[in-house]
């Protein structure tokens, strides 16, 4: 990594902060219920950045179990085999990739969101 | 344009006989594809509530004419469910646009509202059970003076969902699932009822005694009466409160209890949760839809872009009601 700090991640954490303490304050309701959902969405950046190579290559690995052949195990090559009959819903491996994969995409869009909190603890 | 609004109303209403005039017209905040206006109709009398709802021409493709929701409205009024008298429909392109007035009624949308503050406290115990028997009675509305409402048997409903899913080529191996195991289910035989099909807190007026009102009717279409029920137990209309099944606030049984003392129809918990992992399915799909209206272009909006990731909260829910034994 060729970049001088602050980080990527540190550089949106800033921008957070700011949005929190200085503009809050200053916006009217309905502002304000908007700018929950632009820090929101900065969150989610964030976990992305540090968070989504490991999940990716998770998300793979749980796939290749399902479709034994794959080259390039993704999203939609699973999708596509559900989709076209190729894979008994029963079948374990399914299972568990539904599972770890969703669990995965969650912990990055809202691991505050009621299921998740459940299925993890 | 408050004035041209208000000059435009009275001339309406003045129209049907009834006069008076408009003051205090403010607008409220509400979905983004509607205006809700409210206003007093002041006369030497009295003075009365007033809301006036009206279509932008840019509803999503699943929402029924605005004016058609006030038909609705009327039918529905005959049959006990407590719903906003309509004073007014305009359907035209001029004037009033595609529109209607009805009287205000007495309650609270909000959902983190009815489910935090204190003073509704009393009317959550009783809400389940009341829910049951309003949506029971909506089922029982007469269909005769609704034939213009879209007709959808179970099977068709999943259809459509998973051709608008599909539009987005977005592909979700949940939603693959999802749409294999719904076709496997059996629905029933169930007479085709009127469905409201946004029926949950947000779209019900509550105060300290329970249900006041039922609004929002857009959604609203002909079809299998049990997608009511299990849209309002999905796990994305209970607001963080999950183990409490129905809205956030109640149990399966009291809604089941309502529903079964009123309706002709019998239903059980099993039944409901077909439909809610329909209901789990559409509200995924919803969310997609609004999603690429952001990334498409036709509207530039962060909370479309932001919901965009609550697909997955969706596809969570469905995991857990079909893979791990959830309610």
């Amino acid at each position: 990594m060729i970049f001088d700090r602050p980080t990527n991640i540190e550089l949106i954490s800033a921008v957070i902060d700011f949005l929190d303490t200085e503009i809050k304050e200053e916006l009217p309701p309905h502002l304000a219920f908007k700018l929950r959902i632009v820090t929101n969405v900065l969150k989610i950046v964030q976990r992305e950045i540090d968070l989504g190579d490991n999940l990716s290559k998770d998300a793979e690995d749980l796939i290749k179990e399902v479709i034994e052949s794959t080259q390039e195990p993704s999203l939609i090559e699973l999708a596509s085999s559900i989709k076209e009959g190729n894979i008994d819903l029963d079948k374990e491996s399914l299972r568990k990739a539904l599972i770890g994969i969703t669990k995965s995409k969650v912990s990055v869009d809202n691991p505050n969101y009621s299921t998740f909190k459940k299925l993890v603890e | 344009m408050n004035e041209d609004l208000s000059i435009l109303l009275s001339a309406s209403l003045s129209k049907k006989g009834i006069n008076g005039s408009i003051e205090n017209l403010e607008p409220l905040t509400g979905g983004a594809s509607k205006e809700t206006w409210k206003f007093n109709l002041v006369n030497s009398s009295e003075s009365s509530r007033m809301i006036f709802r009206r279509g932008s021409g840019a509803e999503s493709s699943l929402a029924i004419r605005t004016s058609d929701e006030a038909k609705i409205q009327e039918e529905v009024l005959k049959k006990g469910v407590p719903v906003p008298e309509i004073v007014l429909v305009s359907n035209s392109n001029n004037d009033l646009g595609n529109s209607y007035v009805m009287k205000f009624i007495e309650g609270e949308t909000i959902a983190r509202k009815i489910l935090r503050d204190e003073c509704y406290k009393s009317a959550l115990p009783l809400l389940a059970h009341q829910c049951g028997e309003a949506i029971a009675k909506i089922h029982n509305t007469p269909l005769k003076n609704l034939q213009f409402l879209p007709k959808k048997s179970p099977i068709q409903l999943i259809e459509d969902l998973y051709l608008l899913y599909e539009s987005y080529k977005q592909p979700s191996p949940v939603f693959e699932y999802a749409y294999r195991w719904l076709k496997e289910q059996n629905y029933g035989n169930f007479e085709d009822s009127l469905v409201h099909g946004d029926f949950r807190l947000g779209n019900i007026l509550v105060n300290e005694n329970g249900l006041t009102g039922i609004i929002d009717w857009e959604l609203a279409h002909i079809g299998n009466p049990i997608q009511d029920l299990g849209w309002m137990c999905g796990n994305s209309w209970r607001f963080g409160n999950s183990k409490k099944v129905v809205g956030g606030f109640g149990d399966i049984e009291d809604l089941i209890k309502g529903y079964n003392g009123i309706s002709n129809e019998k239903i059980n918990a099993e039944l409901i949760k077909t439909w809610q992992v329909f209901g789990t399915f559409r509200w995924g799909v919803i969310c997609l839809m609004q999603a690429y209206a952001h990334l498409n272009g036709s509207i530039n909006s962060i909370e479309k872009a932001a919901i965009g990731r609550r697909v997955s909260e969706t596809e969570i829910d469905i995991v857990d009601l079909l893979l791990l034994g959830g309610d």
